[in-house]
């Protein structure tokens, strides 16, 4: 994944010292041919082709964006309901698995970012969440929901 | 308790260079807009506690095997040279001296001595704010 965004960027270099202009246009058409090139060769390389990589980041990011739209507008109903006694507050522990710090880190900030729902412990071995969330009925539907949304686009990222 | 800190730390590991950069920046950008010396150590020093905060105080020591009084001293230096090279010419202490060079890769640059005198500054901040740190946050 980085050797070929760098292979790429090298491309673009190398078309911008054959044509003798040193300008972003020409790095620009530079990357394009180089995207082309890889795409072409793209049998020598291990692991998928950066695209769909980027693509996936591109899809998580949507994801957080609609979960972070919707959220807030159940905490805001949940926030102007007049009977408070029915809401129903707890921690769980979500089992995760995800492997690499970085994944952990960014899987806990999405979580944390969407209203409702806060992480307040990693455990030792970095196999379980433990979550606040405001209001659950159901553990394992709030479970279910975080790992079909979150996790699955962020494996999809980091798959090789 | 050892807690796991892995969030922390590895936020800490994307956070740090952006702050450091930022120092950098707000570094050179003292001349024409606010900023400077002091400033911008400041904000390295905030970049070194962060890394401090996260880890622990042997691990930075083994990253900057630095002796921050030395440093301190360097910075002292720094600026009394600046401050003293004015006697060679002829004029007043602390008198400054600017041109316009036509460097490669920078293209028309106004150099002034003072951003001298302001690294002095940035390492006397630096050195001195880490050293208080250190003393405070070592038990040895």
């Amino acid at each position: 994944m980085a050797f070929q965004i760098l292979l790429n960027f090298f491309i673009a270099v190398v078309w911008m010292f054959m044509t003798s202009s040193l300008t972003p246009s020409t790095f620009v058409i530079g990357y394009i041919i180089g995207l082309l090139l890889i795409i072409m060769t793209r049998r020598f390389f291990p692991g998928r082709l950066y695209i769909w990589r980027l693509w996936s980041a591109l899809k998580l990011t949507a994801i957080f964006l609609r979960e972070l739209v919707l959220s807030n507008i159940s905490v805001l109903l949940l926030v102007i309901k007049p009977n408070l006694s029915s809401i129903q507050p707890m921690i769980f522990a979500l089992p995760t698995e995800l492997e690499q710090d970085w994944e952990i880190t960014l899987l806990s900030s999405l979580i944390t970012l969407t209203p409702g729902t806060i992480v307040i412990h990693v455990s030792d071995d970095q196999r379980t969440l433990y979550i606040h969330a405001i209001d659950v009925d159901d553990v394992d539907e709030a479970i279910d929901s975080i790992k079909n949304t979150f996790e699955k686009a962020i494996m999809e990222v980091s798959r090789g | 308790m050892k807690t796991n800190d892995v969030i922390l730390q590895t936020t800490t590991k994307v956070v740090f260079f952006i702050i450091f950069l930022f120092s950098i920046h707000i570094f050179f950008a003292g001349h024409y807009t606010p900023g400077g010396g002091f400033v911008g150590g400041l904000l390295t020093t905030g970049a070194i506690v962060l890394l401090l905060l996260a880890f622990d105080l042997k691990t930075i020591q083994q990253i900057l095997p630095f002796n921050f009084t030395i440093v301190t001293g360097i910075g002292l230096l720094l600026a009394l040279g600046t401050a003293a090279g004015s006697i060679f010419f002829n004029v007043p202490f602390f008198t400054h001296a600017f041109d316009d060079f036509t460097l490669p890769l920078f293209g028309e640059t106004s150099l002034h001595t003072a951003m001298l005198f302001d690294s002095g500054v940035y390492l006397v901040v630096v050195g001195s704010a880490i050293t208080i740190i250190q003393s405070i946050g070592g038990d040895d």
